[in-house]
Order: C-alpha cells, then sequence, then structure tokens
C-alpha cells in the first residue's frame, strides 16, 4: 500500500499532539536526528545521521536518579521522564541496531528500567535507503538498505508517496491515522522491488570471522593492526550497537546524582581498577576487546554479529582505520599454535 | 611515478635493510578517496606501500614517543616542529630518530569537497587540480581552494630539522606571521564571542579525538580522566566541553605548532582551532616566541623575561 | 566586617569570589589587612597557595565551572618571589588566561590578577574593594563555564 506525502505530512503534523517526534534534519554539522514540530522541517534526501539515534534509548550522559541528605533523612528521586516518541526516518541499519541493544539491556536476570521505558514507549518509522554510500556494508551481515527488521513501520519512498509496510502492533496504532492509503502502479511496484534488491556494493565476507576468532586470542595480528590507531573513542561514540558505559557520582555538599555516561573499550581509563592494575593497558589488547566482541563474544552470547555495517566509524576515523580491512585482516591472518 | 614517493621508499628501503631502524612510519593509500592513512614498516619488502601526497594529513610525530625502538619518520613542516618540542620536552631520543624531511604545499581539506558532491565516490589529484566524482554530483578543483585552513596560513612547510631531504624545498615569505582569522574573531563583542564558543561547544561528543591525535598531548593521565582530583564531572555538555577544551589549550599554550590535526580529527567539525589559535598568537605578540622551530630553546611558558607585559593586572 | 551590598536586578547581591593567594606575599598581605582592621568586603574565599607559580590555570576554570562569580589570583611582585622566578612563570601563564577566557566571551571582570606584598594590607583591601565592585556589576555567574548539576547552567 502507498500514501501520497501529503497525507503522510498530515497524519505526521497530527502526531505531533501525542507524540514527541524525531526525524532527520539537516544543520551545521551534516544530518542530525533531532525533535521536530512539522514534517516540513525534515530532511528527506539523506544518507544517514552522522551520529546513530541510539543516544534516544541510551543518551550519552543520563542522570539516573538523585538523592539528599537533610539531617537523618535521605530522600531519593528518580529521574527518569518519558515521552512518548516517535523516531521518523530511522535507516535499516539503525533500526536493527536497535534490536541488538534490546539484548544487551535486557536479559533473563535484568531489564534495564532506564532504556526500556524509552524503547517501549517509542514508534520507530524506519525509510529504506534510496541511495547508498560507498561506506555502507550492510548487505555483510544479511541485512539490506531496504530491511524493515526493527522498524515499527516500513516506509520506501516512492518520490512524491511512500510504500508503507507496518509491523508491528505498535506501528499499527500510529499507521491507523494514515488516510487515503491505495494500491501501487505497477511501476512503483517495480521501482519498490528495484529498491528491495539493492545491496551495498561494498562487502565482507564474515562467515567464518567468529570461528576463526575463537582461535586468535593470541594472534600476533593484534600486534600490528593496532599500531596505527590513536586511541580515540570516535568509533565507538559513531557506532550503532557499542553500548558500554561507566555509571558515576556526582556529589555536592549532601547532595548528588548517579549518572551514567557513555564509555568506551578504547579508552584505558574504561578497564583501569581501583588497585592501580588495568587489564587492557595497551592498544593491542584493546583491539583485540573490539573485534572480539563485536564478532566473536556477542555472536556466542545472543547469537548475532554487534556490527551492522553503517559505516561511520569508517567516515569518522581521524587515521582511517577500517573495520571492514581489519574484519578481512582477521580473516587471512595465519593461526598460531596458541 | 613521482620522484618523491620513490626516493622515500628507496631510503626507507636502505634503512630497514641495513637495520639503521626497526620502522619507518609513513603514509599509505587509505581505504577511502582522498584519504592517506599512517603505516608502520617494518621490514624492506613492505616499502612499496609509502606514498607522499595532499592527503597525507595526519601529523606522524603523535607516534614517535609511542613506537618502541629505533624509528625513521616522514615529515613535513608541521610534523617536525612537534618532534623538536617533544625534542625540547625531552619526551623522545634524538638517536632513535631518523627523520626522512618532506616539503609540503599543504594537504586537502576533504571536508569541504565532501560538504559540495557528497559522499566522494573517486577522485584524482594531478597537477595542482582534484578532481572528484560524488554522490551529489562531480567537480574539478584547484588544490588551492580545498587547502586545508591550516595550511593556507603555514609559515613552515618545510622541516626544521631532518636528517635526510627528499624533493625540492618551498620557498617562503619572510613576513610576520598574520592571525587574520583570530582578528576576524577579536573584532566581534564578547558575546559574539560566546556564541560562537557555544555554539561550537555544543557539537562536541568528547570523544577526545582531538587530544588523541595530537603530537603533543602526551600526558600519562590527562586531566579529564583524572579521578582525584576531578577536573570534569561525568556531563557531556558544552560548559564542561568549554572546560575541556580551555584545559587542552592551556597546556598547548607556547607549544602548539598549529599542524591542525585536532581539527582534522574532530568527527563534529568543531573549530578547536579557533582556540589554539588565539593563544598562538597571544604567545608570538606578547613574548615573541613561537613553538618548535629548532631543536634548540624551550616552550614559551618555560621561560620568562623581567619585561613581560603586564596588561592583565587590576587597576588597584 | 563592612560589607558592600550591590542592586542587580531588583536583587540584593553580594558575589563570592574564589581567591588564589599565594602564602608569602599576598596571603600575609591580607593577614595585615585583618591585624590593621582594614575594612574590606567579606566577598572572597581565600585558598592559600604556596607561590602563585603553582596556580594550574584548571584552578581557576574550575572555580567558574563550581559556580563562583569571579576570581582574584595574587602573588608577590615581580622580582620578590619567595622561590626565585615562581610568579615570573606564572605572569605568562595569567596572561595567556586571562586572554583566552576574554577569547571565549567570559566578561574580562570576572577574572582579576594581581601582585600584593606582605606588607601591603591596605592595597589587598583596595584591590579586594575593586574586584567586588566590578565583578557585583556583572552579576551572578551564569556564564559559559558553569555547571549545575552535570549540566550548563542556561539549559
Amino acid at each position: 500500500m502507498k500514501i501520497s506525502k501529503e497525507k503522510f505530512g498530515q497524519a505526521f503534523d497530527a502526531l505531533v499532539a501525542e507524540y514527541q517526534i524525531i526525524a532527520p534534519v539537516s544543520d551545521a554539522n551534516g544530518i542530525a536526528f533531532k525533535g521536530v514540530k512539522s514534517f516540513s522541517e525534515v530532511k528527506q534526501d539523506y544518507l544517514n545521521s552522522k551520529l546513530p539515534p541510539k543516544a534516544f534509548f541510551f543518551p550519552q550522559h543520563e542522570k539516573l536518579m538523585s538523592y539528599k541528605k537533610e539531617g537523618k533523612d535521605v530522600t531519593v528521586k528518580s529521574e527518569l521522564k518519558v515521552e512518548n516518541t516517535v523516531l521518523f526516518g530511522i535507516r535499516p541499519c539503525d533500526a536493527k541496531g536497535m534490536q541488538l541493544l534490546d539484548m544487551v539491556f535486557k536479559n533473563d536476570q535484568y531489564t534495564d528500567p532506564y532504556y526500556f521505558e524509552r524503547r517501549d514507549k517509542s514508534v520507530i518509522i524506519g525509510v529504506a535507503c534510496n541511495k547508498i554510500a560507498p561506506t555502507c556494508f550492510c548487505s555483510s551481515f544479511g541485512l539490506s538498505p531496504a530491511g524493515s527488521e526493527g522498524s515499527d513501520i516500513f516506509l520506501i519512498d516512492l518520490g512524491d508517496s511512500y510504500d508503507v509496510e507496518v509491523i508491528t502492533e505498535k506501528g499499527k496504532a500510529v499507521a491507523a491515522r494514515f488516510e487515503a492509503l491505495s494500491e501501487l502502479s505497477a511501476d512503483e511496484q517495480a521501482l519498490v522491488d528495484k529498491i528491495k534488491d539493492a545491496e551495498t556494493s561494498s562487502k565482507v565476507d564474515v562467515s567464518t570471522t567468529t570461528s576463526k576468532l575463537d582461535k586468535m586470542f593470541n594472534n600476533p595480528y593484534w600486534d600490528t593492526l593496532q599500531e596505527k590507531c590513536i586511541g580515540c573513542n570516535v568509533c565507538s561514540f559513531s557506532c550503532p550497537t557499542c553500548h558500554c558505559f561507566d555509571i558515576s557520582e556526582e556529589v555536592r555538599k549532601n547532595e548528588g546524582t548517579r549518572v551514567r555516561t557513555w564509555d568506551a573499550c578504547m579508552a584505558p581509563l574504561f578497564t583501569l581498577h581501583g588497585s592501580g592494575h588495568n587489564p587492557r593497558d595497551n592498544k593491542k589488547t584493546r583491539w583485540r576487546q573490539r573485534m572480539m566482541h563485536k564478532f566473536n563474544y556477542f555472536v556466542h552470547n545472543n547469537g548475532s554479529m554487534s556490527c551492522v555495517g553503517c559505516g561511520r566509524c569508517i567516515k569518522g576515523c581521524p587515521v582511517n582505520m577500517d573495520i571492514r580491512q581489519v574484519i578481512d585482516g582477521a580473516n587471512k591472518a595465519e593461526l598460531v599454535v596458541e | 611515478m613521482n620522484k618523491i614517493i620513490n626516493d622515500i621508499r628507496e631510503t626507507a628501503r636502505q634503512l630497514l635493510a641495513e637495520g639503521k631502524v626497526d620502522v619507518v612510519i609513513g603514509y599509505e593509500k587509505g581505504s577511502l578517496p582522498l584519504k592517506a592513512t599512517p603505516c608502520f614498516v617494518h621490514s624492506s619488502e613492505g616499502v612499496d606501500s609509502l606514498i607522499w601526497d595532499e592527503t597525507c594529513e595526519n601529523n606522524l610525530a603523535t607516534y614517535v614517543a609511542k613506537t618502541p625502538g629505533k624509528k625513521a619518520i616522514v615529515a613535513k613542516g608541521c610534523d617536525s616542529r612537534a618532534l623538536a618540542v617533544l625534542l625540547q620536552e625531552n619526551q623522545i631520543v634524538r638517536d632513535d630518530l631518523y627523520i626522512i624531511g618532506v616539503s609540503c604545499h599543504g594537504v586537502i581539506d576533504q571536508r569541504k569537497i565532501g560538504a559540495e558532491v557528497g559522499e566522494i565516490l573517486e577522485a584524482s589529484i594531478s597537477d595542482g587540480k582534484i578532481s572528484v566524482k560524488g554522490m551529489e554530483g562531480d567537480k574539478e578543483y584547484l588544490f588551492t581552494e580545498v587547502k586545508d585552513a591550516t595550511c593556507q596560513t603555514c609559515r613552515y612547510p618545510n622541516p626544521v630539522m631532518e636528517d635526510l631531504h627528499i624533493g625540492d624545498t618551498i620557498e617562503v615569505s619572510q613576513e610576520a606571521a598574520a592571525f587574520a582569522d583570530v582578528e576576524a574573531l577579536e573584532s566581534k563583542s564578547d558575546s559574539e564571542r560566546q556564541e560562537y564558543f557555544k555554539e561550537q561547544m555544543s557539537k562536541c561528543i568528547r570523544c577526545y579525538a582531538c587530544r588523541n591525535a595530537c603530537p603533543l598531548c602526551y600526558c600519562q593521565e590527562c586531566f579529564v580522566d583524572c579521578n582525584s582530583p576531578r577536573w570534569l564531572t561525568g556531563g557531556v555538555n558544552r560548559a564542561e566541553n568549554l572546560l575541556f577544551q580551555a584545559g587542552r589549550v592551556m597546556h598547548l599554550a607556547g607549544r602548539c605548532v598549529d599542524c591542525g590535526a585536532c581539527s582534522r580529527a574532530c568527527p563534529q567539525g568543531v573549530d578547536i582551532r579557533a582556540l589554539n589559535r588565539k593563544m598562538t598568537k597571544d604567545v608570538y605578540v606578547m613574548y615573541n616566541h613561537e613553538s618548535g622551530i629548532s631543536e634548540e630553546g624551550k616552550p614559551a611558558l618555560n621561560e620568562y623575561s623581567a619585561n613581560d607585559p603586564e596588561q592583565f593586572l587590576v587597576k588597584e | 566586617m563592612g560589607e558592600i551590598q550591590v542592586e542587580t536586578e531588583n536583587k540584593k547581591y553580594e558575589p563570592k569570589i574564589a581567591a588564589f593567594l599565594c602564602n608569602w606575599c599576598s596571603y600575609a598581605g591580607a593577614d595585615l589587612a585583618g591585624v590593621g582592621r582594614i575594612q574590606y568586603p567579606a566577598t572572597i574565599r581565600t585558598i592559600r597557595v604556596p607561590c602563585s607559580g603553582r596556580i594550574n590555570p584548571l584552578y581557576v576554570l574550575k572555580a567558574m565551572a563550581n559556580g563562583a562569580d569571579g576570581v582574584l589570583v595574587s602573588g608577590c611582585h615581580p622580582g620578590d618571589c619567595h622561590y626565585i622566578s615562581g610568579n615570573y612563570v606564572a605572569r605568562r601563564k595569567f596572561a595567556l588566561i586571562k586572554s583566552l577566557l576574554n577569547h571565549v566571551g567570559l566578561e574580562e571582570d570576572r577574572i582579576s590578577f594581581s601582585w600584593v606584598s606582605a606588607a601591603e594590607g591596605g592595597r589587598f583591601a583596595e584591590v579586594v574593594k575593586g574586584v567586588t565592585e566590578r565583578v557585583s556589576a556583572l552579576g551572578p555567574n551564569n556564564g559559559i563555564f558553569k555547571v549545575v548539576d552535570g549540566g550548563a547552567a542556561d539549559e
């Protein structure tokens, strides 16, 4: 089914009354996901945002609670305030990334309330990629530039209209407002099929990577791999699936807050113990951790690789460390007897 | 093939074959168009990957202290100035270092190109022209149009110290340093400048790429990582981002060699150089000091004169 | 103690000023002002440091971040440093801090530097009076550095 952009825009603008709407906009710094009040503010022709939209569920810096001590009384206040939210224009890689984050923040023992309060109250409207950047490599992971995984409603931009696919119950509630839906014409159907069949031109073979990494913990590959890395956090902060964090207390006099802040395996401080010992005190072990976590441990724990091929780390890296080459290098590395 | 590249490779081959160095730090072709990437060559078989062109934008001096053994480094003017400061501060050992000097005409600001043609698909450089094929269109540029902002004001394109020079040297005008960019900001009102820096700082995501790309940020423990005293909270907001950037710039005052590595490394396009350049100008104007222009000498803040200006004092 | 109260935005307001004073001169100068019962506004919170050369630029930044309305830094007169050259080294640093902070848009009078000797009790009082007046005129620090509860002040 399709909906004209005019009708879609009307439904979108009507949603503003009930939902906080996050959508791609163009700012001085490129494309960013920001709050919008009308469909006219939304940038429709874009590759993807500079930073991943994960921050809407898992903010870079978040107050978990605040507390105050007065005499012998201690008051503790939760800082969680969540609005119903629609995230519009999420690309398939990022939507899949959020599904991967779900696996991290919920397991059989614990569900993270901060992440899931936001997650449960939000509806993801995914939009297929009509254009594919040279750094995109999602097809390597069995994903697709028009994959609907992770979206509640999935749209394909047909120029004047969107092809609409409603995927979940949450999506249905929002899609109920879409009016004047009609069937696709034969030409449009052909366009939809073409977009759905598209693959990224850049691909890396990951079929053997996990099993190869099982045998590579002490491999000399890591020695040379890390040389040019400068150890910044660009790759982690721009990754839609990186989720490591640090919890700290900001205390002033008799009150304070507990905050959660993004951290990254590339930072030496991340693993520094109170004793002064640091189990990952060099770039070699930190890079090994990054690769192992994404392509080995995560697969063993959750059955999926923790990379969606969005290419942000490739574009952002100041020294052009290209994760595609790193994977390729691991695939080809000679095994040593461990 | 370009003679400079050939000479770099031959030099590297000899140094490695004769065992004079354990590693040659240079550039190789990167995985993206118009992007070179640092490369570490450990044996003479690997030297053919070394390149030299207008895309060699990283400051390789960053790696010298962290790379063990004897090393050779391909150094532009700014890389060599950073090495000079590192030597002044006893961070590296001159005898362990072989400097392959190359004069540099400047590097390409690929962000500027990307902003116009979209994602760069293909690019080629020849005779001072850059042809780019982008997702939003194709365009041809003159090198001077897309030269990085840092390189436009560069006064030391030739290495200030080297063991071997490759290629020609570049003639440099003897005029005093110009700071038109700093003056443009200075001429604005306090509140305009405040607005400008608020906007810049709100872009910062504190990934520390600027710090880590900087050849002169080598503190064992950076003040931002320090737990006791705790200079910064975990907060990522523009006030604390400014505290980080201002603190960093103060640490670099009188040491910064204006290579622009911080600004180029920034994934968010924060104008970090606006702060560094201000300090560079002040140090130049007040103390007539330029950092890292020779092996001898000291950074500006390690010296003093009885006649240093005191306009900053209160009137009482 | 005499207190200067200044009207800003219909509110009686007394600034809080962090004063970094060197042990050998300015701190002794403040002491002398006290012993001599010379009146000056109770706006400063004194932090004694061994030498003005010991002052890390981060002290000034952090004081602003933590909500000080102004910062006063004072050491021995050039040539009189107990450690021979501490204040000469500090002088370059101070000039640059002042210039940088002004460049990023911090009001010029928020950060003050001065040399006060151990014999200048009267002058110390004058400096504090002058600094207090100027900082009061600017009003509370809601500037670019102030961090409140993990967030920037005016957001």
